[in-house]
């Protein structure tokens, strides 16, 4: 909404500065969003008729005029050509300077003499006087313009003024016009509102015997009413509407038009304007406006001329024959007002607003009008509107208006009553504000006081204060008018909070530290991916959005990885080939045909395993699988997760050459592994890159407690070392099976320290060394027992698995 | 055995004493220094043998002899053991000075995420005031997400948020704001509730330097007896003070948000918001819960009252870090992430 300080000041009349009135609104509830100075005072600026033109005897390029200025008549030498005799021209008196632009220094114009010729004045162009760009020639006036009138006076901009553009919440339709607002600051101050008075000079024939109403919707349109004007002559409107309305940014289009436009921008209430001869007569003469919800299929041409086709939910005004406007949101082509019409039927109605939001958004036409509706008029307005519509009208179109109105109001609301407690606001504020205070700032805002006791009273609430519907909201009017900064900060008390999600919170910070510890960067992916980076990872997700911004942005994320493996890709191409990343966050796969959301944490790894460096030479080692699975063990052990299974589940159409699988019991934990080499080239990423991706809910559920702590060694551990010749086939989890098997109680330890293959070994062997701890928590075993327990082992070894000792 | 001459031990003590010191000065490392102890205390060492010998002394004589040779024999210990230190510390000394000025070998930290870093101290210092933190679906529907909150599908709000719907039967719909926690937290609390919710919030807004359709916001919820607004400002000014700096002035001005009456939006103003050539910057909204709010999760606002407020953690971090483009937050570019 935007207005002005000097039109705001028309209705109340308060002594604060541009740039106070700005803080006040702000204070209010009224966010000024921007404020900029506009229009432009013209003091020594006047209208003047140019009697003669003379060719200048000393300077080919000028002329010599004599002109009236409204006093008497001056010489001026001029350089523009574009005028003759008659013409209305500005002039600037000696003494007097061109408008500034800010910074600009001011400059008075002198009396002098031009090439020896006596100059009285300037005239000048557009340009100079910051009213258009044209610099060419001078400006020209109307002819009617009167010589000797102030320039701002025949502009309509007399004074310098500030235009605000305010942020209006949507629970205060009364704020979209500038009176709502007149009131407010009225209230806040003090002050009177002064409405403007209307009133009508109504010729006899009354308006109901042209005009009848068929409300067939009153759900829709809960009122509807219209007034006649005849005779009117439409044409250009005067200065002062066609400049306020420049101003607010409305382009003016002629006298009836720019009326209603001002009319609404003045109370909040749309207006329309039909072309009264566009409706169909009937046989008794008279016209009937329909007001029914359009056809199914129907197709109507508005204002703008695009054609629409309509669903049936739309509210159309209409004759018997045709529609003439889409009720609320814009008029048709058919009865749009033109300098040919004579008779104008001014529509001021009320519509729901969920109906007109609909079709607002569904035909994409947002107006002025509609924005209104939306927000809800307040039907009580609808008559003033008109009444003042009506008046201006006449005033600039010469019309003469027919005698009251037609209005259809089926259900004129009830007003409402709310009751307030006042030991309730001061319970609700914190501080103390005395009843009669409570009681005067609520009149001031227009409501009237039904009943009162010592602690209560009840209200009558004004029809436009649709938002007052309970005691809290009259509350927060107080809290408003008596100012919400002047209420003292008091310090935080009371007891504590609980959540069962305030725990969680602390093991994936946990987490997270470990993880940054571990030197992997946290990262923060899109929730919304593409279909084709769901692909890339091997995931099928549909899209899910109905109303997607994009074909970039339609589809919630399943996992993790894809976000992992853009951050990777994204870096490589800005020369940043090596990462260690992390991502904890929900995803959104779907389960039994449904999305529901998860929780994952995911890591990725790729090129240098450590910072090169001068100590390490160009090339310290890559990442591998085995790195990564070092992070994820030490994570998970340090989160207390026990009985963690490391499976190989092959490769078949995976992300990764081969899958590993991470698995408690039967739950999986979570899945890792290499990328393919064919999707790692897809990216761009050259090195190898190791991904996994754990399901958080599962190990949140699955943390054990704290272990108790176990008290130091205090005999002397015997290491024995055992290198075993084994088939590929048999994994290193098989041999520790075996081994925990054979459960010499003071077997402390169990260490693989080396996997062999290669010289000595022969093809589909390996060999696989372990270190072998020995310690007896109660003395200190003898050479003989652990050689004993030792052998046994190895002996168990070389029978479960066909091992041969190298 | 033949009994020996008195003074012949003790001289020979003397020259050996001599003998020694010069050599162990002159001894150039570690190896030679160790010969030089066999030579004179070794079990077969020159010492060591006169020690041997003083069973050849007349007894009256053995114990001064004993004492004159032992304080030989220690003090030439004293002085290997110098040497020995010395030569120990020559060794030690790389024949280069090492040039410390070269770069140490880092084990370098990973970095939390700039938003991560904002949220958890907006999270600690409300922890500090006694809240829990609390979480919700990010997948919602209309009732927690806007009929509970006060705001009814012709609601205008609704426009101002506007909102990702999922492609299903059931229409459900991406959250707008976590406030869809509060009712999830009070429909299963009774009161007096004390949460704070960080969370992800999801915005039809097309992406530029200041829209991201995903977005983080924090709010908490503050349900007790007699809550006011001034324990609300209170807190917001604990909580700012914390996250923004002890500088930080905050003005509370009237605005509307359907869940919330009285609503009012929250400026700040520092150093910073100066130095970005504002005095006051929007920084976070907040009300009094609606009592249509506590009806519809069974609370009766006749006996409770409380606050909310929320704002949005881009913004904070933003503003902290002087980042000009949300979008830097997604982009997880390594060159990006490693300054926090």
């Amino acid at each position: 909404m935007k207005i002005t300080y000097q039109w705001l000041k028309r209705y109340v009349d308060f002594d604060w500065s541009p740039g106070e009135l700005a803080d006040r609104l702000t204070m209010l509830g009224l966010e000024v969003e921007a404020s900029e100075r506009v229009g432009q005072s013209y003091d020594g600026v006047l209208v003047a008729e140019v009697l003669e033109r003379a060719p200048h005897p000393n300077a080919d390029r000028l002329l010599v005029c004599r002109i009236n200025d409204g006093q008497g008549v001056r010489r001026i030498v001029c350089g523009a050509d574009n005028f003759s005799a008659g013409d209305r021209v500005p002039l600037v008196l000696p003494g007097y300077a061109l408008p500034t632009r800010e910074g600009e220094k001011s400059r008075p114009i002198k009396a002098g003499k031009i090439r020896g010729e006596v100059s009285e004045g300037m005239l000048c162009s557009g340009q100079e006087l910051g009213l258009s760009d044209d610099g060419e020639g001078l400006l020209l006036l109307d002819a009617d313009a009167t010589p000797g009138q102030n320039l701002g006076d025949y502009l309509g901009t007399d004074e310098a003024d500030t235009l605000y553009d305010l942020e209006i919440t949507p629970n205060r339709p009364d704020w979209n016009g500038v009176l709502g607002i007149a009131r407010e600051v009225a209230a806040l101050a003090n002050l009177e509102l002064r409405c403007p008075a209307v009133e009508l000079q109504e010729s006899g024939s009354p308006c109901a015997g042209r005009i009848r109403i068929r409300l067939e919707d009153p759900e829709r349109c809960p009122r509807y009413s219209a007034r006649l004007i005849e005779r009117v002559a439409v044409g250009p409107s005067p200065a002062w509407l066609s400049n306020l309305l420049s101003k607010l940014g409305l382009r003016s289009i002629n006298n009836v038009v720019d009326v209603t436009n001002f009319v609404m921008m003045e109370i909040g209430q749309p207006l329309h304007a039909f072309d009264c001869r566009s409706l169909a007569r009937n046989e008794d003469g008279t016209a009937t406006v329909v007001v029914r919800r359009a056809h199914e299929g129907e197709t109507f041409t508005s204002l703008d001329g695009q054609e629409h086709r309509l669903n049936g939910s739309e509210i159309m005004i209409a004759d018997e024959q045709k529609a003439v406007a889409l009720g609320g949101v814009m008029g048709g082509l058919n009865s749009e007002i033109t300098p040919e019409t004579t008779e104008v039927l001014l529509e001021s109605a009320c519509f729901a607003p969920g109906n007109i939001r609909a079709t607002s958004k569904r035909l994409n036409l947002r107006t002025d009008a509609s924005y209104r509706f939306e927000r809800g008029v307040d039907a009580q307005t609808v008559d003033w509107a008109s009444r003042r519509a009506a008046a201006l009208i006449c005033e600039t179109t010469g019309g003469q208006l027919r005698s009251g109105a037609v209005d259809a109001w089926p259900e004129p609301p009830e007003p409402r009553r709310v009751s307030l407690r006042f030991e309730r606001t001061d319970r609700l504020l914190g501080i103390r504000i005395p009843p009669e205070e409570q009681l005067a700032f609520l009149e001031r805002l227009g409501l009237s006081r039904r009943s009162k006791t010592e602690t209560a009273g009840e209200f009558a609430i004004p029809s436009h204060r649709d938002d007052l519907k309970r005691e809290a909201d009259l509350i927060e009017e107080v809290a408003r008018l008596y100012g919400v900064d002047r209420i003292p900060a008091t310090p935080p008390r009371g007891g504590t909070g609980t959540h069962a999600y305030d725990r969680q919170h602390d093991v994936l910070a946990q987490a997270r530290s470990l993880l940054t510890g571990m030197g992997l960067h946290e990262i923060q992916g899109q929730t919304l991916v593409s279909q084709a980076a769901v692909g890339v990872s091997k995931l099928t997700q549909k899209a899910a959005l109905e109303n997607a911004l994009s074909a970039d942005m339609d589809t919630l994320r399943p996992s993790l990885l894809p976000g992992l493996l853009s951050a990777l890709s994204y870096n490589a191409h800005h020369n940043v080939g090596s990462a260690a990343l992390f991502e904890a966050g929900t995803v959104f796969p779907v389960r039994d045909e449904r999305i529901v959301e998860a929780r994952r944490l995911a890591l990725a790894l790729t090129g240098d395993r450590f910072a090169p460096s001068w100590t390490n030479g160009a090339n310290p080692g890559d990442y591998d699988v085995f790195d990564l699975k070092g992070r994820l063990e030490v994570l998970l052990e340090s989160l207390r997760i026990q009985g963690l299974q490391w499976q190989n589940a092959g490769a078949a159409d995976s992300l990764f050459q081969e899958e590993g699988r991470l698995t408690l019991g039967k739950q999986i934990v979570g899945r890792f592994g290499q990328l393919q080499s064919d999707l790692a080239a897809q990216l761009d990423l050259k090195k190898a890159v190791l991904l996994a991706e754990l399901d958080w809910d599962l190990i949140l559920a699955r943390q054990a407690a704290p272990r108790p702590f176990k008290p130091l060694p205090v005999f002397p551990a015997v290491r024995r070392d055992v290198a075993l010749l084994v088939d590929e086939s048999v994994n290193h989890r098989d041999i520790l099976k075996i081994v925990r098997q054979a459960k010499p109680n003071f077997l402390q330890n169990v260490e693989i320290f080396d996997v062999f293959r290669g010289r000595g070994i022969p093809q589909g062997k390996k060999s696989l060394a372990y270190a072998l701890v020995y310690r007896h928590p109660e003395r200190t075993l003898t050479d003989e027992e652990v050689s004993s327990a030792h052998f046994g082992i190895v002996e168990r070894l070389e029978k479960k698995t066909g091992a041969r000792i190298r | 055995m033949e009994p020996e001459a008195t003074g012949e031990p003790l001289s020979e003590a003397d020259a050996h004493l001599a003998d020694a010191e010069q050599a162990v000065t002159a001894a150039a490392d570690l190896d030679e220094l160790q010969k030089i102890r066999v030579e004179y205390l070794g079990a077969k060492g020159k010492i060591t043998t006169l020690l041997k010998r003083l069973g050849r002394l007349p007894p009256q004589e053995r114990p001064s002899a004993g004492r004159r040779i032992n304080e030989v024999k220690a003090t030439v210990e004293g002085l290997l053991e110098r040497r020995r230190r010395e030569l120990r510390e020559a060794a030690d000394r790389p024949s280069v000075p090492t040039d410390f000025s070269l770069p140490g070998r880092r084990l370098e930290p990973g970095r939390l995420h700039p938003l991560t870093l904002v949220t958890e101290d907006i999270v600690r210092s409300f922890r500090r005031l006694g809240f829990a933190v609390a979480a919700g679906p990010e997948i919602e529907d209309d009732y927690h997400c806007f009929d509970a909150l006060n705001t009814p599908p012709d609601h205008p709000a609704r426009d101002v948020q506007d909102t990702f719907y999922l492609r299903e039967q059931d229409r459900r719909l991406l959250r707008t704001h976590t406030s869809s926690v509060q009712i999830r937290t009070m429909r299963e609390q009774s009161p007096p509730v004390r949460i704070v919710v960080p969370g992800r919030v999801y915005r039809r807004d097309t992406a530029d330097a200041t829209h991201n359709p995903t977005f983080h916001q924090i709010e908490g919820l503050y349900v007790d007896r007699d809550v006011t607004i001034g324990d609300l400002k209170g807190t917001v000014s604990f909580v700012f003070r914390e996250v923004l700096g002890k500088e930080v002035k905050l003005r509370f001005r009237p605005h509307y948000f359907s869940y919330t009456e009285p609503s009012m939006e929250i400026d700040f103003s520092s150093p910073v918001t100066r130095r970005m050539g504002r005095e006051w910057l929007e920084i976070a909204g907040c009300g009094m819960v609606h009592p249509q709010v506590f009806e519809n999760v069974g609370y009766d606002p006749e006996i409770w009252s409380g606050w909310a407020f929320g704002f949005g953690i881009e913004r904070i971090a933003m503003i902290r870090y002087g980042i000009e483009d949300i979008r830097k937050f997604y982009e997880n570019d390594l060159r990006f992430l490693r300054q926090f």
